[in-house]
């Protein structure tokens, strides 16, 4: 009979723990692990604050504990013989990169989590490095400043600040504070561009991580901006065709002997505003005076490029009228998708200012054009015809009509004299 | 045995040339003589004959006018929509995957496909407006009063038939226009307070208007409808014909009723009519079709709204009307004015029919079909306004948030505008 009792007594005492050790198990899926208080790891006896870091982050699942970095003893609780020994402290901001570099340069140790070395030298080439190591302007970042201190995040971790989104912000961090830029004689408005920047709104509105950010063109560890001659391959890495057409051609042997700032000759870095096709021929009045052959090249290409703008639009409204015809278009898609094809090649060719093919891509958009607007025509034509069947029926219902009515007329009249006499 | 088919050849030209030439009515009938010869044996014991040329002689009140012609305008449009309707079935497939597809053979691969399909759609319009005069007649010359108020309800309901018609008949073409306007139409029909979410969860069948729902509206529009509309047409019929045409709003005269010895006979005076009435509103409804064809928009895409809608059907033009310039309680409180005529009969019962006579009525009256026609009128212009242009997001539409506490936004709050997808420039040029 105790026996029982106690069975039933463990049995509702199981069922009751369940929801508390399901609310456990869901949060632990979803947030951070609970901190777990290392007790071997003496420094945590006095640095609360630290202990999360104890458990949380990449370093401390691969073995990189207080003292890897800030030396002492973990060993013992008490306070002049924890800070004993090799004991730095707080490292400043040149020594954390040569700590960090310690393990992060060393292939032996970081060949098995695949990670590259070359962070540190890379750093010491940056505008960051530079003015830490050579001008000891500790206003510039360390390792720490980007990756975050004691607990690091990989990048792929959302929670990193060196997650794809994260980058615009941790650079803006410093670099859209006024008061610091001031001193280095910096714009603060990078940002405010990026994000109103074809680029930007790939990044953060269409959430599209192939889109570049501020480390795609500036490199990460190696930041710096680039020079007016490497413009034009930076931009080229992810606008390949463009980028090899604009090398081939005059602009781009200009901007190699350093006469031109490559595609920043037309168009904008962190705004990446670009040039309306009407106004081609006014940008070339930048550099060449209205009067001179080159200019009138530009206006050529402006007219090339409009018109074939105009066909396309021409063959997407004929593509439009087709179908509420009610016409199967999967043949005139397939038709407009070769013309836009055409026409995105005129862009590529239109970088080497190449005259002769923007015209002949041209030509073809403007064939595609004329046969949908042929189909297009030929439709409406048959749905004009369609009207041509009210002439018979007007004329049958309107015999038909009259035919009635006279009909009446008559009987009435017959009635009326029926009544009459 | 080739004389006595000879005979009976030449006995049957006889009778058929003596009823041509006794007959007053002799060209037409006769015809009609001709096909009962065919089926004279069938006759000695179904007297189809009789039963046919009982009707013709059937006598209308002698006032029974042009005005009256509306009813018999609505039963033309309605077998106009039977015989287009069971046309285009014979083409259309009803499922998700190929009724657009099947819509689009219809228009421009069938022979006179198009002219089935828009004779069809504007039938459909017709017949509300056809309906909507005839219930004008009806109320204005007082012919709902007793003993025709079961009727009055009857032609009620087929109106509401014929609205449930359209509703359905609306979703097939499984087209842009088609998807949006349903599903608009069913989130509206979902807000109507206890019922009007559990009817939507029949109708739709899916959480999103789906394969699902083009099956119920189907089945509904060809199979369920047509049923229903049949017998109360058979309803509505009987009792007109039992209780005959209302007495004149003018005159407080006496209800005749149908025997009335000094009417006009239907054959020829009112056939005569019919026709006149019959070739011109099927000319009508042709002419519109072929100057004005229902285009086909996009295909149906639920993950995409369309930038402008083209509403072909009154009554979404006029609930439109009614929810841009008066709002929700606007529009509900018009539903319900038209809820109201079904009360009408019950408490509007005196033998008064002159209009002077009866303001309340006659208000109503004015501002249900006038308030109507203006509606239609209005939603006419507002026709190619987005449906999307109060900024109200569709529930598909409405963001998927998490329960519990909101995410950060990671994007700016203010982002800039994304430029209209249109056609892409070239040189990278943004």
């Amino acid at each position: 009979m105790r026996r029982v009792v106690i069975r039933m007594l463990l049995g509702v005492a199981v069922l009751g723990a369940l929801p508390a050790a399901a609310r456990a198990m869901t949060a632990s899926a979803f947030q951070s692990p609970i901190v777990v208080q290392d007790t071997a790891n003496g420094c945590l006896a006095c640095h609360a604050a630290q202990r999360e870091a104890a458990t949380v982050g990449v370093h401390s699942q691969h073995g990189v504990t207080c003292v890897s970095c800030h030396g002492g003893n973990a060993d013992v609780r008490t306070l002049p013989d924890g800070h004993q020994g090799n004991f730095i402290g707080s490292p400043s901001k040149v020594q954390t990169a040569q700590l960090c570099g310690s393990c992060h340069s060393n292939p032996n140790r970081m060949r098995q989590y695949g990670l590259p070395t070359g962070q540190l030298e890379e750093f010491r080439t940056s505008r960051h490095g530079q003015l830490l190591f050579g001008e000891h302007d500790t206003n510039a970042p360390t390792c720490t400043d980007c990756h975050g201190t004691h607990i690091i995040y990989p990048p792929y971790d959302a929670r990193s600040r060196v997650y794809p989104t994260n980058i615009p912000g941790t650079c803006a961090h410093c670099h859209s504070d006024e008061k610091l830029m001031a001193k280095y004689h910096l714009r603060t408005d990078q940002l405010d561009q990026f994000r109103a920047s074809a680029h930007g709104v790939a990044l953060f509105q269409k959430q599209n991580f192939a889109a570049p950010t501020c480390i795609s063109c500036h490199g990460a560890h190696s930041a710096l901006p680039p020079t007016g001659t490497q413009v034009a391959s930076v931009c080229g890495q992810c606008h390949a065709l463009v980028g090899q057409s604009f090398a081939q051609g005059p602009h781009g042997a200009a901007s190699k002997a350093g006469k031109l700032r490559g595609c920043l000759a037309c168009h904008t870095n962190h705004s990446t505003a670009g040039v309306p096709i009407e106004k081609i021929g006014e940008t070339c009045d930048k550099c060449h005076a209205s009067d001179t052959r080159l200019h009138q090249m530009g206006i050529d290409l402006q007219r090339s490029v409009v018109q074939a703008s105009e066909d396309m639009a021409s063959a997407k409204r004929a593509v439009e009228v087709l179908s509420l015809a009610g016409q199967r278009v999967g043949y005139y898609q397939f038709r407009y998708q070769e013309a836009l094809t055409y026409y995105l090649q005129i862009a590529q060719a239109q970088h080497g200012l190449d005259l002769a093919k923007v015209d002949d891509l041209g030509r073809r958009v403007r064939s595609v054009s004329v046969d949908l607007n042929n189909a297009a025509n030929t439709s409406r034509e048959q749905r004009w015809e369609h009207k041509l069947l009210l002439l018979p029926l007007w004329f049958l219902s309107l015999s038909a009509v009259v035919l009635a009515w006279l009909a009446l007329r008559a009987l009435r009249r017959r009635d009326a004299e029926h009544r009459d006499g | 045995m080739l004389g006595r088919g000879w005979r009976a050849t030449t006995a049957w030209g006889k009778r058929f040339w003596d009823d041509l030439k006794a007959s007053t009515d002799a060209s037409l009938l006769a015809i009609l003589r001709f096909v009962g010869l065919l089926y004279g044996r069938i006759d000695t014991r179904l007297p189809i004959d009789q039963a046919f040329r009982k009707s013709l002689r059937h006598r209308l009140s002698r006032h029974a006018g042009w005005r009256h012609a509306f009813g018999g305008i609505t039963y033309l449009l309605f077998m106009v929509l039977v015989v287009t309707g069971v046309l285009l079935s014979f083409y259309y497939r009803p499922s998700a995957e190929e009724a657009y597809q099947s819509i689009q053979n219809i228009v421009s691969g069938v022979t006179l496909g198009w002219l089935m399909r828009d004779v069809h759609v504007w039938a459909a319009n017709l017949i509300v407006l056809a309906a909507l005069a005839h219930m004008a007649r009806v109320f204005f010359g007082a012919a709902y009063k007793p003993p025709r108020e079961t009727n009055w309800l009857v032609g009620l309901l087929l109106l509401f038939v014929i609205f449930a018609f359209g509703a359905t008949g609306y979703l097939l073409p499984w087209d842009q226009w088609a998807y949006w306007t349903v599903t608009e139409g069913l989130s509206i029909l979902g807000r109507v307070p206890l019922a009007g979410g559990a009817l939507v969860e029949i109708l739709r069948g899916d959480p999103l208007v789906s394969g699902a729902t083009l099956s119920r509206f189907f089945a509904l529009h060809v199979i369920v409808l047509p049923w229903v509309a049949l017998v109360l047409l058979v309803l509505h019929f009987t009792l007109v014909r039992k209780h005959g045409v209302a007495p004149p709003a003018s005159a407080a005269s006496e209800d005749v009723g149908p025997d009335d010895e000094s009417g006009v006979p239907f054959f020829p005076h009112h056939f005569l009519r019919s026709l006149i009435v019959g070739v011109l509103v099927l000319t009508l409804v042709v002419t519109a079709a072929a100057l004005y064809p229902r285009d086909v928009a996009a295909p149906a895409n639920p993950a995409q709204a369309p930038a402008s809608m083209l509403s072909t059907w009154i009554a979404a033009d006029v609930s439109r009307a009614l929810i841009y310039y008066l709002g929700a309680w606007g529009f509900g409180g018009f539903l319900l004015l038209g809820a109201v005529m079904v009360l009408v009969p019950l408490f509007d019962r005196a033998p008064e029919r002159r209009l002077s006579k009866r303001p309340i009525m006659t208000t109503l009256g004015v501002v249900f079909f006038l308030g109507f026609a203006v509606a239609w009128a209005a939603g006419w212009q507002l026709r190619s306004v987005p449906v999307s242009a109060s900024g109200e997001l569709t529930p598909f539409q409405q963001p998927l948030t998490p329960p519990g506490p909101a995410l950060p936004r990671l994007a700016p709050p203010s982002s800039p505008a994304v430029p209209p997808a249109g056609t892409p420039r070239p040189g990278g040029a943004r």
